[in-house]
């Protein structure tokens, strides 16, 4: 199995600002994350990518 | 003590079951004005991605779509919007309650060509080879069995079809208090 013409077409910082963005993480959780995150790490905590990739025309079988 | 797969799912269902809506803060970072016009509210509010696979997928008129995860249908509906009515945009997700909305919403914008499924993405419920482009917008993250999901979409895609997914990647390394919070595997 295997996928070809594999492409990062986006790679973005994601740091805490941007998760209280998300209805998703609750005012404790955020300040968990503040709390046990070195300060260095608060504006990258994660990287949001976007990837492309294509199945070859003549795929193997999986 | 690590969760196990069970209690992920759980508290992920949980957890998009009752979301409530953040207003536009995620849909206006990650789409235009233009992409979001037309677009229902409830679609346009719960949005929850962390990119715009849409926009690089490269979707043209008449091809079958498959979204992975497509909650209350931001991307499954722009999908639908990009194949046309000659083409197919198909939702897959697990909560119910975001597969009502999701529905709801592509009626709402008259689309005939939206089917919205319940299912799982390491188990899809589509054949083999029968789908254009896969797009999935912050989901593989949540799942447990990341090869399998890709086992899957391999398995579905026509040959020459291509995916778009956007999603997150960890930078260095996560304390294991971040790790195996709960909040951490669901949002």
């Amino acid at each position: 199995m295997g996928f070809e013409e594999i492409v990062a077409v986006e790679w973005k910082s994601f740091g805490l600002g941007d998760l209280t963005r998300y209805p998703l993480f609750t005012k404790e959780f955020l300040a968990f994350l503040k709390k046990i995150m070195p300060p260095h790490r608060h504006e990258e905590l994660v990287f949001s990518i976007v990837v492309t990739a294509r199945k070859p025309r003549e795929a193997a079988a999986a | 003590m690590s969760l196990t797969e069970t209690e992920i799912k759980e508290s992920i269902i949980d957890t998009y079951t009752k979301v409530a809506s953040n207003g536009r803060l995620v849909a206006e970072r990650f789409y235009s004005p233009e992409e979001l016009q037309g677009l229902p509210t409830s679609a346009v509010e719960l949005a929850l991605g962390v990119g715009n696979p849409v926009r690089h997928a490269g979707l043209r008129p008449g091809e079958v779509a498959l979204d992975l995860g497509s909650g209350a249908g931001i991307d499954t509906l722009q999908a639908a919007r990009k194949v046309g009515p000659s083409g197919k945009a198909i939702g897959l997700d697990m909560t119910p309650e975001m597969i009502r909305r999701a529905r709801a919403n592509a009626q709402a914008m008259g689309l005939a060509n939206v089917e919205i499924l319940e299912g799982s993405m390491e188990a899809m419920p589509i054949p083999d080879a029968s789908v254009d482009a896969i797009i999935s917008n912050g989901v593989i993250n949540l799942t447990m069995r990341k090869s399998q999901v890709f086992r899957e979409i391999h398995r579905v895609l026509k040959p020459g079809g291509r995916f778009c997914v956007a999603d997150m990647l960890i930078n260095g390394e996560l304390p294991d208090e971040v790790l195996n919070h709960p909040t951490a595997w669901t949002g």
